[in-house]
């Protein structure tokens, strides 16, 4: 009886905290879509300037997010490209070649990166630039290069630990196969342990994606500006969508620039599904080009 | 002087996994092109045993042996505890056969291509000679001709163990271990193994863990008990 009563208890108390994220969510979203709708348009990307001439670099846009959402995707694209290749590797390493002692040690020194605030994160990215522009060249200062670096600080954890955690929980079967056939342990880890564990990575390379795109505090220090139009080079200052609707958010004058925040927040999510369509995209099609083509 | 005809000897080899002694001592010849059974209950290391001759312990954490075994591939005699060969090398030539079978979730044709792709072979007319020759000998070719771009994961449990004998084969390995080929299949389907490994005598000198003394007694030349740690001749 007791049981039975402690188990209607327990699904009650589950349909309703997934009933209070969904309407949480859905009253989320529909709140952004009534207040943002709007101002979505040429107008709120492009402002004044011919679409087509903005997109090829010859006009420039003053009153409009396209140099936001080109910073925004250059940023992603820089910083994924950058934690990406450090944070699989270091996740192999950690769960294929690392003794105990060194997986706890180099364990704790991730949980602690994890850890740290953002804001620390983006102060660590701004010494970085003083300390380069002192040392290196007067040229360097914070810039695309130095907030994609930062970015790249902070996500670091989620893939090293996501690629780590899909390799170890590989079952052991799968793990023997192909050395009894003769393959080395790189050749187990690149054509059978990789491919079978993308999905597990993905996740994790979805959730760095998604911490890129809307972290403000790590750009706000390392160069992220309100008006520097497309990124000329990795040298230079940039805009930044989740900067502009915290500026807008801040400084808006009047209901239709409240309202071209909220379109930017609408714009930054779908560029986000975007981006995470494309990267679960990418690693299907891996998946499928490593193991099912003969 | 080892006599020409041995193909495996094993000279006072004890193995431990940490502190935990799994195998005493161990003694024991086996000839050239024969089917030796090695039986015992559960839990008494025979799986073990088996991966002695591939080091198939080589990864796991605290594992060591000492003694001597020796293996004669082609002309050469290697030392798999002293490990005188790389280890692909080794068990390409000494190839394990799983109690469950484990075909990778690719096609048959990248399954049975995958070991030669590993050992560099690249050039598709050899690979695909190759494949059909090795399906072949594994009684499959002709159920999966017409199909070997389907996916090896919706074969039957038989012809999926029959895949990864195959895909064994078709590296020529010279030593077949097999460690309880059959427990996962249904009678038929083992008896279609069995048959197929007494066909691969002729080929190669096969080492079968069983429990079933059954097929002990239709399949092994030679039978072996591993029990209290010790390996002796029934």
């Amino acid at each position: 009886m007791i049981h039975n009563l402690a188990e209607k208890v327990v699904l009650f108390f589950s349909w309703v905290t997934t009933l209070v994220l969904g309407l949480s969510v859905s009253i989320f979203l529909g709140y952004l879509l009534w207040k943002g709708f709007p101002s979505l348009g040429p107008k709120l990307i492009f402002g004044q300037a011919d679409p087509l001439m903005a997109v090829l670099g010859r006009v420039r846009v003053f009153d409009g997010i396209f140099p936001a959402i080109a910073g925004t995707i250059c940023l992603v694209g820089l910083s994924a490209g950058l934690a990406l290749p450090v944070g699989v590797c270091s996740g192999i390493y950690l769960a294929e070649y690392a003794g105990p002692g060194m997986k706890k040690l180099l364990g704790i020194l991730f949980d602690i990166l994890a850890g740290i605030p953002s804001i620390v994160i983006g102060l660590f990215g701004f010494s970085l630039a003083v300390f380069l522009h002192r040392h290196f060249s007067s040229r360097v200062g914070p810039c695309l290069l130095i907030s994609a670096v930062s970015l790249a600080v902070l996500v670091l954890p989620y893939i090293v630990r996501s690629t780590q955690r899909s390799l170890e929980e590989l079952p052991a079967g799968i793990r023997k196969t192909a050395l009894a056939l003769g393959a080395s342990k790189l050749q187990n880890i690149a054509y059978v342990l990789i491919p079978n564990a993308l999905s597990g990575i993905s996740s994790g390379v979805i959730l760095a994606i998604g911490r890129c795109a809307e972290d403000t505090a790590v750009i706000l220090l390392t160069g992220v500006v309100a008006t520097a139009g497309i990124p000329s080079s990795l040298l230079s200052q940039y805009e930044a969508l989740p900067f502009y609707i915290y500026y807008i958010s801040n400084q808006y004058s009047s209901r239709a620039e409240l309202s071209q925040g909220y379109g930017a927040c609408l714009i930054l999510l779908v560029i986000c599904a975007v981006l995470f369509m494309l990267a679960y995209g990418m690693t299907k099609h891996l998946s499928y080009r490593t193991l099912y083509r003969a | 002087m080892m006599e020409t005809k041995d193909k495996i000897i094993v000279k006072g080899v004890s193995f431990f996994y940490g502190r935990n002694q799994v195998l005493n001592n161990i003694h024991a010849k086996f000839a050239e092109h024969t089917i030796t059974a090695i039986t015992g209950p559960s839990g008494q290391g025979k799986s073990t045993l088996l991966g002695l001759f591939n080091c198939m312990w080589d990864e796991i954490p605290g594992a060591r042996g000492s003694g001597e075994i020796r293996i004669r591939l082609g002309d050469e005699w290697v030392s798999p505890l002293k490990k005188d060969i790389p280890l692909p090398l080794l068990r390409r030539k000494v190839a394990l056969i799983f109690q469950e079978p484990n075909p990778l979730p690719m096609s048959i044709a990248r399954n049975m291509a995958f070991p030669l792709m590993l050992a560099g072979v690249r050039d598709k007319s050899i690979v695909a000679a190759k494949v059909q020759k090795a399906l072949s000998q594994a009684f499959l070719w002709e159920e999966v001709k017409d199909r070997l771009e389907e996916s090896a994961l919706d074969l039957s449990g038989g012809q999926k163990q029959r895949l990864c004998i195959a895909r064994a084969l078709v590296l020529e390995p010279e030593v077949l271990l097999c460690d309880e080929p059959t427990s996962s299949l249904d009678a038929r389907a083992a008896g279609i193994i069995e048959d197929l490994l007494v066909r691969l005598r002729s080929q190669c000198t096969l080492l079968v863990v069983s429990h079933y003394m059954d097929q002990v007694r239709r399949v092994a030349d030679e039978v072996m008990t591993l029990q209290d740690q010790n390996l002796r001749r029934i």
